[in-house]
């Protein structure tokens, strides 16, 4: 059954781990990740979940003092759609093989631009007419713009590497030095791919849409967004990145071609709606993801690696669970994964695979039933440990009961494996010590060279 | 069909790089990542024999002695084959694998292999003409059951020293 599953899992894992744009896409996202948690760092502290905590800091620097703060986490949420389409435009052009990648970024960038309005109306009160300016709206260059960001960095950069591939480009004389070389290389190919948006642009300006923005926004985001919003996202999430891992295919990098730009939208709506003083509404973001669906990296292993330290009767557990547990609390279980192994082990696939869907039903619960607050718009490092994490996002202690809560079934499912396979190294070990042949004082001490 | 396997810190489940000064060390019968080996070992009626391991900055700071003595400890146990491997794409550790397994070739007349993902380009450059060193995927990567299956084939091909082993080194090896 393994190897009938082995064969399907693996063209799937192919496609999605070799497709160019999905890689553009996944990557693309990856390179804002830091800006978003640094971003969220600097929410956090402005709307920390301790009264005590804001009113010393109100003492301190004086009313207001959040509003500086907010620059930072403004242009790491509100322009989110504005930094993906430069990221995913150079790795679209890294994937692509262009040269001169970042030309490939810039280019992605502006042709979102040349379709994002640029003028804004405001309804001033009295006013016969509504009044405008000039200048980009957070609207257009934040979730809203997600997917036409997509879609524009990886259709202008082609457009981009078609015009390479095909010669368009002006060439200069030997000895002119070579920044100046690709400056002007990348003329012709730019002007193709800035035109047709231009062009783009207008066509949608004389549509019932408008804007190519809602255009997108309606026929593509809100549909794949809203896939989010079902019940059994994150549940086919977890569950399809731990199975791939079993066969030994990092899940995560197949999965998130297809999920995290869905995670990322959700996560940045939540914080779009705490600023307007909404209610958040999506469960599944990217916190809750990180921090309530694996303890200890993939396949929510902290639980396991406690128990081996602890309760492991034969030496192989006892020291890799005492080597692992400091990674382990800061969610890497590499040595795990092969060293124990779980990669092709059959005895831990039951856990591995069910322990994250598990924790996944049991967050969604706490969160639906107000047993925990929904997580905030906010993306902490992957690395921030168990109940810390949970108390941070959420901003409030039930995040971190709550994962107390779950880390304790995760120890309950896999006990019943983790003594199975405990008890046949115990066996293994003790056999070992029991027979006496050649093999059983192995020791490099005491060997001789020639 | 006795076999030897040369592992790092890692995959011997030694601990990862918590733990990278870990000392030369010999463990009777598979430890660690053996257990993902063992399905495909039992089809070709191999047995893992013995462990050998050490950190992958115990082997970095004591190369010539690392080599020296994995390859006498091999000669002690004297198995049908050492595999050095699977290193995925951790780059000590291939180097180390390549280094061990030239070296049973060259001071034993045990058979041997590495086996190891395309990343390790440089230390597959460098030894490929001295040892096989199969083709296995990077960490994460797809074909990881695909690969044992072929590391089987051929050692059993380079044991019985079958006709077919040239056709087969050709297939899974760099």
């Amino acid at each position: 059954m393994m190897q009938k599953l082995e064969k399907i899992l693996m063209p799937i894992a192919n496609v999605l781990s070799r497709n160019k744009i999905l890689i553009a896409i996944r990557d693309g996202f990856l390179v804002t990740v830091p800006i978003t948690i640094v971003g969220s760092i600097f929410l956090l502290i402005s709307n920390f979940p301790l009264e005590g905590f804001l009113n010393m800091m109100t003492s301190i620097f004086g009313e207001g003092w959040d509003a500086y703060l907010g620059r930072v986490s403004a242009i790491a949420f509100d322009c989110v759609a504005l930094l993906g389409v430069l990221s995913i435009g150079y790795c679209y052009a890294r994937e692509k093989g262009l040269e001169n990648r970042i030309a490939g970024g810039v280019v992605a960038m502006v042709c979102f631009l040349i379709i994002t309005p640029q003028k804004t109306f405001v309804e001033l009160e009295g006013a016969a007419e509504a009044a405008s300016f000039s200048g980009f709206q957070f609207t257009f260059l934040g979730t809203a713009g997600m997917f036409l960001a997509m879609l524009t960095a990886i259709l202008s950069v082609e457009i981009y590497a078609w015009a390479i591939k095909k010669k368009l480009i002006i060439r200069l004389p030997d000895g002119v030095p070579p920044m100046v070389m690709e400056s002007f290389a990348s003329l012709i190919p730019s002007a193709i791919a800035m035109t047709i948006f231009f062009v783009v642009g207008i066509i949608f300006d004389h549509t019932s849409f408008e804007y190519v923005h809602y255009f997108i926004y309606k026929v593509l985001q809100t549909p794949l967004v809203g896939l989010g919003k079902l019940s059994g996202f994150e549940v086919i999430y977890q569950f399809l990145s731990t199975l791939f891992w079993f066969f030994g295919i990092n899940g995560p990098a197949v999965t998130n071609t297809i999920f995290s730009p869905i995670h990322k939208v959700l996560t940045v709506e939540n914080y779009e709606a705490a600023q307007a003083g909404l209610e958040m509404t999506n469960i599944f973001t990217a916190g809750f993801s990180d921090f309530f669906c694996n303890f200890g990296g993939g396949g929510s292993t902290l639980g396991l690696v406690i128990m081996m330290a602890f309760l492991g009767k034969s030496n192989r557990m006892k020291t890799l669970g005492r080597l692992s547990l400091p990674a382990g609390i800061f969610g890497i279980n590499e040595p795990l994964i092969f060293g124990l192994p779980i990669v092709l082990n059959p005895l831990m696939a039951v856990p591995f695979i069910f322990a994250p869907v598990v924790n996944t039903i049991i967050g969604y619960l706490a969160t639906v039933t107000g047993i925990m607050p929904i997580t905030l718009g906010v993306q902490l490092p992957w690395t921030c440990p168990i109940i810390f994490s949970g108390f941070l996002v959420t901003g409030s202690v039930m995040g971190s009961v709550v994962q107390i809560v779950m880390l304790a079934v995760d120890i309950l499912i896999y006990y019943p494996f983790f003594k199975l396979l405990d008890q046949r190294y115990v066996q293994e070990e003790s056999a070992a010590g029991n027979e006496t042949d050649e093999l059983d004082d192995l020791s490099f001490d005491d060997l001789e060279l020639d | 069909m006795k076999v030897v396997l040369i592992f790092d810190q890692g995959l011997a489940g030694a601990g990862g790089k918590s733990n990278p000064n870990v000392g030369l060390t010999a463990v009777k019968g598979g430890i660690g990542s053996s257990l993902m080996l063992e399905p495909h070992f039992e089809k070709i009626g191999a047995q893992v024999a013995a462990t050998l391991y050490c950190g992958n900055e115990y082997f970095q700071n004591n190369e010539e002695e690392v080599v020296k003595k994995m390859t006498a400890m091999a000669k002690k146990v004297n198995p049908d084959f050492v595999l050095c491997g699977p290193c995925f794409n951790y780059p000590d550790y291939a180097r180390m694998a390549a280094m061990i397994s030239t070296s049973i070739l060259e001071n034993t007349d045990i058979k041997s292999c590495a086996m190891m993902s395309v990343e390790n380009g440089d230390t597959i450059a460098a030894f490929k003409d001295k040892t096989p060193i199969l083709k296995m995927p990077k960490k994460g990567g797809t074909g990881l059951n695909d690969s044992f299956a072929d590391l089987c084939e051929f050692m059993k091909c380079m044991v019985e020293q079958s006709a077919e082993l040239e056709n087969v080194r050709n297939r899974v090896c760099y």
